[in-house]
């Protein structure tokens, strides 16, 4: 018998206990240069992300999530997994990546990985977008 | 349960309540007694037949009367679904009015049998709208406490404005057996569902009360047992953990224990209300099961809560059932908060006879640091609500 058994894998558990690169409280005091939010409160989870780039590179990236332990994890994963990378290799960090990194979420959890996904790629739309419209 | 913090608090009673040490001795008894020969199929006539019957009937004994129930009322079943669904089952294409805050047992098995259903809607607390009850109903079901908040239903008054030649009332005390009094005659009602494991009894067995000369049909048919009113052969084992558990009930007047409980559970909730801040509570202060409270905290969800306090040995349930694998929100907080976001940040503590001050001080070291937490890092921001 699993003397500590948990619902998650080992890993979702560990980012879910120390989740990386949070922002606690206020986002007005964390200067970026993009974000992007998806999903809605009324269905469980939402997820916002917050990027500084520079030179078409992630050279930070904050997160905030309301949702359950697989939500928290999922962008917890996908905050390490995009943080350094060009605009193109994080926008390939797919929900598949963020699952396998996670050591596997269950089926019902899935959605999770894909928030996480949608929630970055929409940031980086938003910040090329404006980019594109300031040059 | 906890003088050391190290060990694990269970506030989960309300799911399942610790198997009584007397009754896995008694059920141990009756499996060596079975292993050994001594006891055998209740339906046989031979010795062992037999003094497996008087187990059986000793038993029902027992369950009768800790609800004050004639013991040929009650029918073993296996467990409180099985007991909802054999009322529903009498009632098919039927009209049938049900509250809205049924367990699933209950408001499922309706649903699938009759198209002539109403919803009896409820206020902030749970509490039913009387008035909103069809005259013409065939049955009338009524949870005596709903699972979730807590939260203690009208039955006598439902039964005295109600109850007809031709309209039959059903309550489900799964969860109100060993909490609170019950007495079926008092209440005055036709059919009662029951189950074991919430009084530290096993898993697998309920029962249902069926007053005398009221309709009936079995829902399982082949076989004689349970005066033809439930085939298959009977389940000694269980019944007897049933009528142990019901026995230890009777005999150590745990509704008063109870009543003690109630003092932790309110020490619970004015702690959580004067130390979190953006909680309420949606459990009701009055007429409620003593041992349940039932509280949303804004921005935090409640599966994350749950497993945060599972990470520090503590056992609760959410009212979001996301961990359960279903994603919709409570349909209990729904029809009393008629907020998706408010049920998905509910969590329920349920309390039980062993839960100490300890337990309670501990939950509140914790808690308290997992909320803000939660809300810190949520995408929700925090607002006063003006209820």
């Amino acid at each position: 018998m699993n003397n500590n058994p948990f619902a998650y894998s080992e890993i979702v558990k560990e980012h879910f206990l120390n989740p990386q690169n949070f922002l606690m409280g206020d986002e007005a005091k964390y200067p970026h240069d993009a974000e992007g939010i998806v999903g809605n409160p009324i269905c469980g989870d939402q997820m916002k992300m917050f990027l500084c780039i520079k030179d078409d590179k992630i050279t930070d990236i904050k997160w905030k999530t309301y949702g359950c332990a697989s939500a928290i994890a999922s962008t917890s994963a996908l905050s390490e997994l995009a943080k350094g990378k060009s605009l193109d290799e994080a926008l390939a960090i797919g929900p598949k990546e963020i699952t396998e990194f996670l050591g596997g979420l269950p089926q019902h959890k899935i959605h999770c990985s894909v928030l996480g996904h949608e929630a970055l790629a929409e940031a980086i739309k938003s910040y090329r977008s404006s980019t594109h419209q300031r040059s | 349960m906890s003088e050391d913090n190290s060990e694990p608090i269970y506030l989960d009673y309300a799911a399942t309540a610790p198997l009584l040490s007397v009754v896995k001795n008694k059920m141990l008894e009756i499996m060596e007694m079975q292993a050994t020969g001594q006891v055998s199929n209740p339906s046989s006539l031979y010795s062992a037949g037999q003094r497996g019957k008087e187990i059986l009937e000793e038993a029902r004994q027992n369950v009768a009367k800790l609800v004050n129930a004639d013991p040929s009322e009650i029918i073993f079943t296996s467990g409180g679904s099985e007991a909802n669904n054999t009322v529903a089952n009498i009632f098919s294409d039927q009209k049938i009015a049900i509250s809205a805050i049924e367990h699933p047992a209950m408001l499922e098995a309706v649903k699938s049998r009759t198209h002539q259903y109403v919803e009896i809607p409820v206020d902030r607390w749970g509490f039913i709208e009387l008035v909103k009850i069809p005259k013409d109903s065939d049955l009338i079901s009524v949870m005596l406490a709903n699972n979730e908040l807590g939260t203690i239903e009208p039955i006598s008054a439902l039964v005295d404005t109600y109850k007809t030649k031709s309209s039959f009332i059903h309550t489900d005390a799964t969860q109100a057996l060993g909490k609170i009094h019950i007495d079926v005659r008092q209440l005055g009602i036709d059919y009662m569902t029951l189950s074991a494991h919430k009084i530290g009894g096993p898993v697998g067995i309920g029962a249902l009360y069926v007053k005398k000369d009221v309709p009936y049909r079995p829902l399982i048919i082949g076989g004689g047992q349970e005066r033809r009113r439930r085939a298959g052969t009977s389940n000694l084992l269980l019944a007897a953990g049933f009528g142990e558990a019901a026995k230890w009930a009777w005999d150590n007047w745990s509704c008063k224990q109870y009543a003690k409980v109630a003092h932790l559970r309110d020490r619970l909730r004015d702690r959580i209300l004067n130390e979190i801040p953006y909680s309420s509570i949606n459990s009701p202060n009055n007429n409620c099961l003593p041992n349940i409270l039932n509280v949303s905290f804004q921005a935090a969800e409640g599966e994350s809560i749950q497993l945060y306090l599972d990470l520090e040995g503590i056992s609760i349930s959410t009212g979001s059932a996301c961990a359960a694998g279903d994603l919709s929100p409570s349909h209990v907080i729904m029809a009393t908060r008629h907020d998706a976001e408010v049920a998905h940040n509910s969590i329920r503590f349920s309390l039980g006879t062993n839960t100490t001050s300890t337990d309670i001080e501990h939950v509140m070291n914790v808690l308290p640091k997992i909320i803000k937490k939660l809300q810190g890092m949520s995408t929700i921001k925090l607002k006063e609500r003006h209820e």
